[in-house]
């Protein structure tokens, strides 16, 4: 068994059941209904320069996809298929050798590439997550089993807000993000006087700025933001829209609270008689630390989410103004709730935190 | 959104004090290092070098202006230049086997009446989004293990590189669990109304892990989360490095 326990044959073994798995799924078609068409060859036929009313020069492509069935019974028979995409690939694509198909037939004999088989990339890069911590010193157990009980979470959710047609969505939102937000701190801190503390910092920081936000927008009149722009038009807009800043901004609250709480109780460890002023004042100046860093997190990630939207936009004749107000009021209002959020957690945090800590014995 | 915008700074400026404005400062020059990213992808600049470029200047700004110590800050500064690079070279070929560029089915309504011709090319655009994505997070990893391991070997000089190298990791296993979950509770808040949309067009298990939004929001998530771990040795190794050049001298003239 001592051999299992070595570093090398353990990496050794997960990078063998990676490529393993990653193959198994690449030869999966069996397990599919829909026709898949594993291609061999793809030849251009044509290339025309296409000017559109907005001036942008793009190239219409016509490419002959030739290859053989995977699956049905028609499996292993050639086949050939006509695809034409534009050079962007915008909402087209371009299809390349080995890559794996599902086709529809459009008439006798015809075929038509209906979407790219995509499931043994999404398993090789999990794998490569798998090897990487394998690889590393790192509690893999721990961070595992967190995201684990976070996803079975996520999927309760989602069954719940399928069954309830959306109209409990902000409820069962609410009461998801409780939900993980408690996994990820008794993960990560234990069942401990310091998760709880964590975990109300986070819930009075993360309501408190919430009501907040909404009490402005509602004396703004929501005047500027586009909620019809949610992704899909999924109703009611501003729900879907509350929900989507509670899960973004509950990450990096948690990971506010969590640092600036566990600093605390080290300075109470040192220092025993330290007064609870003493260690507000403290919360506040490592909190001050924290907030730019975790609203860059924020900041990118909105605006990377929104890329192919505002692209589109630009390239469409529009203004950058009118761009930028279509495409990511959105995602600023969004931004500017979590700003608040994570501005907020500090004074909370360090006020809970010094009032107990300060309370507690060592 | 202008009575929030004003209630963040003042709240920012009540919190932080001084700092507020510097903190201000760097958002803004964050946020013009953006839209400039976006105009000039848009006028037709090479996508991947011009997110390459504006990213270092935006990591120059989100290190430099947040963190104090100088020495910290080159080390975070150097690490996350090579996690972008790292995750540029995991992104491209992964991006090309899964091609989970642009807008699928389910943006269809979305592109009504929109020239799709535009010239713009996609599958970098997707590289792109990845890049931009990890920026925040990669940058905060690196600067939190970095001010970790250096508050570690000030306490403890006689540490030997193999004890500083696993205090990296243990200083990184509570950051890499909470960066987890920020990318993870980010992919629900982006995802959540995608899978609504989903279960109504009828999806199956096996359409969706097909699917090309799907691909494309799982693997910014997990490809994010390889740079974050990816941070963790290279920031020890670094500091490792540095301390013992530091250490050298001091000896030498004894």
């Amino acid at each position: 068994m001592n051999f299992l326990k070595r570093r090398w044959v353990q990496v050794v073994i997960v990078a063998a059941l990676v490529l393993v798995a990653t193959v198994a799924t690449y030869f999966d078609s069996t397990l599919y209904k829909k026709p898949i068409v594993q291609i061999e060859n793809v030849k251009n036929v044509s290339k025309d320069k296409n000017t559109d009313e907005y001036k942008n020069t793009d190239y219409q492509i016509v490419q002959h996809v030739s290859g053989h069935f995977a699956n049905t019974s028609k499996k292993g028979q050639r086949v050939t298929i006509t695809n034409s995409y534009l050079q962007s690939q915008l909402s087209d694509e371009r299809y390349k050798p080995h890559q794996q198909v599902f086709v529809l037939k459009s008439s006798k004999n015809r075929y038509t590439i209906q979407s790219t088989k995509r499931d043994a990339v999404l398993v090789f890069t999990i794998g490569l997550v798998l090897i990487l911590l394998f690889c590393m010193k790192f509690t893999r157990g721990k961070l595992l089993t967190s995201v684990l009980i976070n996803l079975v979470i996520f999927y309760g959710y989602m069954q719940f807000l399928i069954k309830s047609h959306n109209s409990l969505l902000v409820i069962l939102t609410v009461i998801t993000a409780i939900l993980i937000a408690a996994v990820a701190l008794l993960v990560i801190l234990g069942p401990t006087q310091d998760a709880l503390m964590a975990f109300a910092s986070t819930f009075i920081a993360t309501a408190v700025a919430l009501l907040l936000s909404v009490f402005l927008l509602q004396l703004s009149n929501n005047s500027g933001i586009h909620f019809e722009m949610t992704p899909f038009d999924l109703q009611p807009y501003f729900g879907v829209f509350i929900s989507q800043v509670i899960f973004s901004v509950l990450g990096v609250i948690l990971d506010e609270t969590m640092d600036i709480s566990s600093s605390l109780i080290e300075m109470k460890q040192e220092v025993t008689d330290v007064t609870k002023q003493t260690l507000f004042k403290s919360g506040m100046v490592i909190g001050r630390e924290l907030v730019g860093p975790l609203i860059n997190i924020l900041l990118f990630i909105v605006f990377a989410e929104n890329l192919n939207l505002v692209m589109l936009y630009l390239t469409n004749g529009n203004s950058v103004g009118y761009t930028l107000d279509m495409t990511l009021s959105l995602g600023v209002t969004q931004l500017l709730i979590s700003a608040i959020g994570i501005v907020l957690t500090v004074p909370i945090t360090s006020f809970i935190a010094s009032r107990m800590v300060a309370r507690r014995k060592i | 959104m202008l009575y929030l915008l004003i209630a963040f700074i003042v709240l920012l400026l009540v919190v932080t004090g001084n700092r507020g404005i510097s903190l201000l400062l760097g958002l803004g020059i964050n946020l013009i290092a953006i839209v400039a990213l976006l105009i000039l992808i848009a006028d037709g600049f090479n996508v991947v070098i011009t997110t390459l470029i504006i990213s270092v200047i935006i990591l120059i700004v989100a290190i430099y202006m947040n963190v104090e110590n100088g020495a910290t800050a080159n080390i975070s500064f150097k690490t996350s230049l090579i996690i972008m690079v790292v995750i540029l070279l995991i992104t491209i070929p992964i991006l090309y086997w899964s091609s989970t560029q642009g807008m699928g089915v389910e943006d269809q309504e979305e592109l009504e009446g929109f020239s799709l011709a535009a010239g713009v090319s996609y599958p970098q655009l997707a590289i792109a989004t990845i890049v931009v994505n990890s920026l925040g997070v990669i940058s905060e990893t690196s600067v939190a293990i970095t001010s970790g391991l250096h508050e570690i070997v000030l306490n403890k000089p006689t540490l030997t590189s193999k004890e500083v190298f696993s205090d990296g990791f243990t200083v990184g296993n509570k950051i890499l669990s909470t960066q987890t979950n920020t990318l993870l509770f980010n992919f629900f808040s982006t995802t959540f109304p995608l899978f609504f949309l989903m279960n109504t067009l009828g999806f199956k298990f096996s359409d969706i892990i097909n699917d090309k939004l799907f691909g494309a929001e799982f693997l910014t998530t997990v490809i994010c989360t390889i740079g974050v771990i990816l941070t963790v040795p290279i920031t020890a190794y670094q500091v490792v490095h540095e301390s013992r050049e530091k250490i050298k001298p001091e000896t030498d003239k004894q």
